[in-house]
């Protein structure tokens, strides 16, 4: 670099920094995301999904004509990081309210201080039921696992109509409370569970497991995972000749798993929020906008990211103030058509919405079934 | 018939470890270093197997440039991060090789994406039966290949003039060298065939997986550290039994202990349990 050229960055940089306070006047989002480290693809997906919605809504004029900043934080899914970031939302960038784009662990552990700052926080697709316990400032826009569980159950005993069942749990607290959630209601649905297996995040390789599960001759496979850990697992269940359906839940829901199962990714069910399919013109809006701008297929991160900050621009627009307190109230009060359902909350902080089911047909994800039983879906409420 | 096809499992997985952990004993026998920045190659040469396989749809190919470059990449490490640093107490190069596996990782996600990368059309993906076992062609081929490797790595040890040069250097560096060793040269291959052990790992678990991601290392990054104890440090055929009894214990303890321990904990258990009884290693001297 010539040292004109250095003079001219450094004035770039100095300039961006000047020119920051003069901006004061925005409406700040904060959010916790994972940018590096293993959860670094699915929080791209999540930011890109709220970049978009915070650019949409500023295309229409932001909040009452002020423009919306997100200030976004690396959290690298741990609650080391997000901790630190949560207070630094909170006391540095002044945030009026805040989203996780992050998984539990960093999503829980950031819940109890936004909680006890009063900031409203509202998480995109962390699954831990004690996410929302934390207090009344916290929501979850995504089901908790037990919900998906729950509807998983009725997928395969009900509308499969499969009764031998084997199910592999990812053993952390998005597979642990998914499993909790299909053996809840599994004998209402006539499954008998014949066998169950765990696995730890950092397996690819299931060689002793797919070897027992042939043994096992089950008629199908509920097997919890992200992506990473699932395209590994059907890909071997199925050159090991095991063909029954493989059931499994959002965390497959990216077009990754297809490129990773190749052809045994086809006929895997899924359960999750993103209808590829949709006719509903916000989800189909919003499937497009999101492949314009991330240059990939929105998956169900991804949605999830932008319905949890379109939730939160919504209640800014309504309370139409930067109080706390009241755009918590205008959360409280949701009731909206967002690109993974119509959302509203329960007293807890909840989301209620239908489940997706989704099918691999032809190499691509696509509608296959709603489960739209209340009773059965019901959050938490305590 | 189950618990052949699981023992078939654990030498598959034995075998992957065998190749990571034999560079790494390589480097610990000669310098004292643990190697920790070796799982970054391993991940290296996952991904350029992929991606030459991708460009040219020949896996052979894929293998020779992932071990040369990878290969090569290697001696770099040894001449930029620990050459300069060799006479420093050796918990320093522990260090630097930390920080260089989490900026390699860190450099394959700006390189290569976070969502890591898959074969297009995965090769070796038959299935094969062998004495009523199921196992996919990649599966055969790992412990095969691991066999020829590590079996070609000893000849050339015991049987060729170089080999003993290099044996003799790693048992007596000084003594080597006044009988007019070029011990650099040596430090040099020793990284060079390391590494590309490591390389055909990353291949072969690229094939099995299909998937290459930024973290695929980490895994291996501590546990052939484990091996290589259990093998008493720096000794290849030590290694290479503990890397296969470790792939065996793991096939079955994922299936009879997994709702107890996890695989990793199963392998750890494993190594604390054989240092109480043998603190050398399961086939170290002491």
């Amino acid at each position: 670099m010539s040292m004109t050229k250095k003079m001219m960055a450094a004035l770039a940089i100095t300039g961006s920094l000047i020119s920051a306070p003069t901006l004061a006047d925005t409406v700040k989002i904060g959010m916790n995301v994972p940018l590096t480290g293993f959860a670094a693809a699915d929080g791209k997906s999540a930011l890109l999904g709220a970049e978009l919605a915070v650019e949409q809504a500023n295309a229409e004029g932001g909040i009452n004509g002020t423009q919306i900043e997100l200030v976004r934080y690396d959290d690298q899914a741990s609650p080391k990081h997000s901790v630190p970031i949560a207070n630094k939302l909170i006391g540095q960038d002044e945030v009026s309210v805040a989203i996780s784009g992050s998984y539990s662990g960093a999503t829980r552990a950031a819940a109890g201080i936004f909680q006890s700052e009063g900031v409203p926080y509202i998480s995109a697709f962390a699954v831990h039921p004690d996410i929302t316990k934390s207090g009344d400032y916290v929501f979850r826009t995504s089901f908790v696992g037990e919900v998906q569980g729950r509807a998983g159950a009725k997928l395969v005993g009900e509308m499969l109509g499969k009764k031998r069942v084997v199910v592999i749990t990812l053993k952390n607290d998005f597979g642990k409370s998914l499993a909790a959630g299909f053996k809840s209601k599994a004998a209402d649905f006539g499954i008998d569970i014949i066998n169950e297996y765990e696995y730890s995040i950092k397996d690819r390789q299931f060689g002793p497991i797919v070897t027992k599960v042939k043994s096992d001759k089950p008629d199908a496979i509920y097997a919890s995972g992200y992506f990473f850990t699932a395209g590994p697992l059907v890909a071997q269940l199925r050159s090991a000749g095991i063909d029954v359906p493989v059931i499994g839940q959002e965390g497959y829901d990216s077009e990754k798993f297809i490129d990773i199962a190749g052809p045994s990714s086809e006929g895997v069910l899924i359960t999750t929020s993103l209808d590829r399919d949709a006719t509903v013109a916000e989800t189909k809006d919003f499937i497009s906008a999101f492949e314009a701008k991330a240059g990939y297929k929105a998956d169900m991160v991804a949605a999830s990211g932008h319905t949890a900050a379109k939730v939160a621009i919504a209640a800014m627009r309504k309370a139409g103030t930067t109080d706390r307190q009241a755009i918590r109230d205008a959360i409280a009060a949701t009731n909206m058509v967002a690109s993974t359902g119509t959302i509203s909350f329960n007293d807890l902080g909840e989301v209620k919405k239908d489940v997706q089911v989704q099918v691999v047909k032809d190499g691509a994800w696509h509608h296959y079934a709603v489960i739209d039983d209340k009773e059965l879906l019901a959050p938490p409420v305590e | 018939m189950l618990y052949v096809e699981l023992l078939a499992q654990g030498l598959v997985q034995g075998s992957i470890y065998a190749l990571v952990a034999v560079g790494l004993t390589l480097v610990y026998g000669l310098l004292r270093i643990l190697h920790v920045a070796h799982a970054g190659l391993f991940t290296l040469g996952g991904y350029i197997g992929v991606l030459v396989t991708n460009a040219t749809g020949s896996l052979l190919l894929a293998l020779v440039v992932s071990m040369l470059v990878v290969g090569l990449l290697g001696m770099a490490i040894y001449r930029l991060c620990y050459q300069p640093i060799l006479d420093k107490p050796p918990y320093v190069a522990l260090i630097a090789s930390i920080g260089l596996f989490i900026a390699m990782e860190e450099i394959y996600r700006i390189a290569f994406g976070p969502y890591g990368i898959s074969y297009e059309n995965p090769p070796l993906q038959d299935v094969v039966h062998i004495f009523g076992i199921t196992l996919r062609l990649g599966e055969v081929a790992v412990g095969i290949g691991t066999l020829v490797l590590i079996g070609a790595l000893a000849l050339f040890a015991s049987k060729t003039r170089f080999g003993t040069v290099w044996r003799a250097t790693v048992t007596d560096p000084e003594m080597a060298e006044s009988f007019g060793v070029d011990i650099i040269k040596v430090r040099y291959l020793n990284f060079f065939i390391g590494s590309a052990l490591a390389a055909v790992a990353g291949v072969m678990v690229a094939l099995l997986n299909n998937l290459v991601e930024p973290t695929m290392g980490s895994v291996p990054s501590y546990k052939a550290l484990a091996i290589i104890v259990l093998g008493g440090l720096g000794d290849v055929r030590g290694t290479l039994l503990a890397a296969l009894a470790l792939g065996v214990i793991e096939a079955y303890g994922t299936i009879y202990l997994g709702n107890y321990l996890d695989r990793d904990a199963i392998a750890f258990a494993f190594l604390i349990l054989v240092l109480m009884v043998r603190p050398q290693g399961l086939f170290g001297r002491a």
